[in-house]
């Protein structure tokens, strides 16, 4: 029986078509799975039917009525419930009052009423506390109640929005990339808590998610989207082992054999390492994110950095370049020790960094952009070689950044990086969001700045496409590197990549059984310790329990030992 | 939670007792002082709501203040009703221009809202209390002189009567502000404060943000106009002078300098507004050391300007919200001592 049906979803965002007429139906009690590459549309699709973007065609029917133009407190009503990819827990309330918001919400409760706390609103009150308790209770986050949410770990704080979305008594759970931030361990948790979820609160769920262990296990049904259009349905095994879509996520296998980047590579190897990156570790507030990442870049080189979306990648580029502070480890860039210096200080060594969504200045235009360059270079700069290099850009240098397409303001992207001198430059994430033609006018810009003599280090989701341009790749894997080695030797077992990406049957049981670091941590204690203490602390106990070779929580049972003995 | 409810009300009562005796015994002038501080009190409290529990922004508190102040005026003044029905026109009035500026607070937020709200602020100062186009509303230059006041018929004449006029505000105040302390913890003000904390969030859990954001926009200025309206009791007459851009902004500055999340941080810096620039004004000149020296009430501006760069880097939670922090911890610390609890971390 269908409970949700989306017609002909069609959604732009100025001249960009994030979604390009999508059909989707949901049954009853079904958990419904949507996965492709970055910007796929996966996210827009997801916001249309929660109600925060209007589409500019097609419609929403949820059981019998009309949703597509609904206000978001309105679906709620109807029974529409969703969490977060980043976390939108009120974070000043504790996660017992987090939950009661939706509840009373939906509820006939009266402002004046509960100002005066008039018996009414006393026993709605009760009502509320004991069905947040007991919800708290199934999903195992009792002892959170009286806790602030914004305090607790990020994987702690996925669970309370999940109970928090269960507290609507939603029909219809809309989940956004669940797993997010969490590790091999956790997600495995996730899946069973949300089999559990179904069983008790029985609610349909549609689930978006990257982390294909996570999809694979949990959902009947899988969607895939790519560019905006549903590539293909089915059930998760067929979708594993469909070439669509493991093109949609690796790109084309290519045919020809680049025997050139052999010679290239091989020349290279005597020279010292350009940029030389030792154990980084670093993070967002309470989540580590990267730790142990070792790489390194020679002159004039193209190295890959490939794995899932939150593996790594883009935190690796972030910690190299400045922008965020690393908390372990050492960065050196052209024999100089650059951990955690100002992000201008090592632009101006040399080491150019374009950010994922590029970071230009929607206003300014593209000839001002380009001479902005100067600015940084401390003299005037001869803009034309740029112009030279991007033909396309000389018709459009009066035009605003803000307004070409994304194609062309990659292309300034990249022209500002070329002009100021580079000697390494770092992109992240360069053909998202982009049609197969312009990224293989890109990729061929990339194979321009190796002739220049310029190094390259490329975060990218199309793995054919940049390993095709690399000489080396490092496979990110829930932060760290799990692989690297010459780019032919990983493009030629394809099988070893595509395990990274969409999860292969045999090592999800290995994987759920290890955490990111590869050891066993007894879960119970696990969550214990993700709750009281500091990063450093936990990665110094995890550090010891490795030295012992023993589990981590037999050193926390002994050091509890000490305390109490004192 | 009855018993937390208790233990409220017991304070608001001790609260109030001991307040309505501190200026028995003063001259005039500090008695004027202490009824000024709970008119200013209320245009703290109402940005405890907006700001406090709802995270929007007002630079307009006082124009609330003025607005209750001149419909008042005009009522009795005017139309010679009683005080108290003048006050409920006042509030009413406040309340409609509250949820009138909260409309454009539906779109926007932030410096955004701070700019608008600002915006307003200047239009009444200068357009509207100063203007001979709203003389009928204003009472022109001189405005309303309230000389004669009645209240549940009985005489409340601010030359004599100035003592009654500062204990029925008390009264006031101590009731809106346990109202304030209970919708916090209740529904409607978890509602209120998960729009602080993320609107998305708020209005995908099926919080309806154009009510609620309007709701309290328009409570914040009924507050803040219910403090306003007793101004012309307090004072004999209004003026434009109160009620000017400057004091919106130092109604958002002391909130903040006082703790904008808490209720009794508004009481205290009601008593910091009305009595510190007097306490300046009158003992603030003499000689030390053989130097004629004079602080005037510039001073006091400037003392706060610096007392708010002092706190946001000391106590960032305002000087109310740390000194509860502090309390509770040495508190906490004590009890974990007693009952032999030991963090792990």
């Amino acid at each position: 029986m269908t409970m949700l049906r989306v017609r002909d979803m069609t959604v732009r965002f100025g001249g960009i078509v994030a979604l390009d007429g999508v059909s989707l139906d949901l049954n009853r009690g079904e958990i419904l799975g949507m996965i492709g590459p970055n910007g796929a549309g996966k996210t827009t699709l997801f916001n249309c039917i929660s109600g925060v973007i209007r589409p500019d065609h097609g419609s929403i029917l949820f059981e019998t009525n009309d949703l597509t133009y609904a206000p978001p407190h309105r679906r709620a009503q109807l029974g529409i419930a969703r969490t977060f990819q980043n976390l939108q827990l009120w974070g000043s309330m504790t996660v017992q009052e987090n939950l009661m918001v939706p509840m009373d919400a939906l509820g006939r409760r009266n402002t004046f009423s509960d100002a005066l706390y008039l018996p009414f609103s006393a026993y709605a009150e009760r009502a509320s506390s004991e069905r947040a308790r007991a919800i708290l209770h199934v999903l195992d986050l009792g002892r959170y109640a009286r806790t602030l949410a914004g305090d607790l770990p990020a994987g702690i704080q996925r669970r309370v929005e999940i109970a928090r979305a269960l507290a609507m008594r939603p029909k219809l759970l809309l989940l956004d990339e669940p797993a997010a931030g969490l590790d091999a361990q956790e997600t495995a948790h996730l899946a069973e808590l949300l089999h559990a979820v179904r069983e008790r609160f029985h609610v349909s769920m549609l689930l978006v998610d990257h982390d294909m262990s996570l999809v694979m296990r949990v959902c009947d049904f899988v969607y895939v989207l790519d560019f905006g259009k549903l590539l293909a349905r089915g059930r998760p095994a067929a979708i594993r082992n469909d070439p669509k879509v493991v093109a949609a996520y690796l790109g084309e296998e290519s045919k020809k054999l680049t025997g050139d980047v052999m010679t290239v590579a091989a020349a290279r190897k005597e020279e010292p390492p350009l940029l030389e990156v030792d154990r980084l570790a670093a993070g967002y507030g309470g989540l580590e994110v990267i730790r142990d990442v070792t790489l390194s870049v020679r002159p004039g080189e193209v190295v890959a950095c490939i794995g899932a979306n939150g593996a790594g990648k883009t935190t690796t580029l972030r910690a190299i370049s400045g922008m965020i502070h690393p908390r372990a480890g050492h960065v050196v860039f052209a024999g100089r020790d650059v951990t955690g210096s100002p992000a201008e200080r090592i632009t101006k060594l040399g080491l150019v960094h374009i950010p994922e969504g590029r970071g230009l200045f929607p206003t300014i235009s593209v000839e001002d952009t380009l001479r902005l360059v100067s600015n940084s270079a401390g003299h005037e700069v001869d803009i034309a070689p740029a112009f030279q290099l991007f033909p396309r850009l000389r018709e459009r240098r009066r035009q605003l950044v803000g307004t070409l397409s994304g194609g062309e303001q990659q292309m300034v992207a990249l022209a500002r990086a070329i002009l100021s001198e580079p000697r390494l430059v770092m992109i992240d994430e360069m053909s998202q969001g982009l049609a197969p033609t312009v990224v293989r006018q890109l990729f061929e810009i990339v194979r321009v700045f190796r002739e220049q003599g310029i190094a390259v280090l490329l975060v990218e989701q199309f793995v054919e496409s940049a390993l095709d341009v690399a000489d080396r790749a490092y496979v990110f894997e829930h932060g760290t590197i799990a692989l690297s080695g010459p780019a032919v030797e990983l493009r030629s077992d394809r099988t070893l990549v595509t395990g990274s990406y969409l999860g292969t049957a045999a090592d999800a049981s290995t994987i759920a059984a290890a955490n990111g670091n590869g050891h066993h941590i007894d879960p119970a204690l696990m969550e214990v310790m993700s709750v009281r203490v500091p990063a450093k602390v936990k990665r110094a106990l995890e550090q010891r329990a490795e030295n012992e070779g023993r589990p981590a929580g037999a050193v926390v049972v002994e050091l509890l030992g000490k305390v109490d003995d004192q | 939670m009855t018993s937390r409810l208790m233990f409220r009300v017991l304070a608001a009562l001790v609260a109030f007792t001991v307040l309505a005796r501190i200026p028995v015994g003063f001259d005039v002038g500090f008695k004027f002082d202490s009824a000024l501080a709970v008119i200013w009190a209320f245009g703290l409290l109402s940005l405890v709501l907006l700001t406090g529990y709802v995270g929007q922004i007002s630079l307009c508190q006082a124009t609330f203040a003025g607005v209750g102040a001149y419909a008042t005026g005009l009522m009795v003044a005017g139309f010679h009703t009683d005080y108290l029905v003048a006050v409920g026109v006042g509030v009413a009035a406040a309340f409609t221009l509250g949820v009138i500026v909260g409309i454009p607070a539906l779109r926007l937020r932030g410096i955004t809202l701070a700019i608008v709200t600002l915006g307003i602020a200047l239009v009444f100062d200068r357009y509207v209390f100063q203007d001979h186009a709203f003389e009928w509303f204003t009472g022109g230059t001189a405005g309303w002189r309230v000389d004669r006041a009645t209240m549940f018929g009985l005489q409340m004449d601010s030359s004599k009567h100035l003592m009654s006029a500062y204990i029925v505000l008390l009264a006031l105040f101590c009731v809106v502000a346990l109202l304030m302390v209970n919708l916090h913890d209740s529904g409607a003000g978890r509602r209120l404060r998960a729009i602080r904390d993320s609107e998305l969030s708020a209005a995908t859990m099926g919080v309806n943000l154009t009510r609620y954001k309007l709701l309290a926009f328009g409570m914040s200025a009924a507050i803040a106009g219910l403090g306003g309206s007793f101004y012309p009791l307090v004072a004999g007459s209004v003026s434009p002078q109160p009620f000017w851009l400057f004091t919106s902004l130092q109604f958002a500055a002391i909130a903040v300098l006082m703790g904008v999340r808490y209720v009794p941080a508004a009481a205290l810096g009601g008593v910091f507004m009305a009595v510190v620039p007097d306490v300046l004004t009158r003992f603030g000149h003499g000689t030390f050391m053989g130097h004629a020296y004079e602080i005037s009430y510039d001073w006091f501006q400037i003392a706060v300007g610096v007392l708010l760069i002092v706190q946001l880097i000391a106590l960032p939670d305002g000087v109310w919200g740390d000194l509860r922090a502090r309390v509770r911890h040495a508190r906490s610390a004590a009890g974990a001592i007693g009952g032999r609890k030991v963090k792990v971390a």
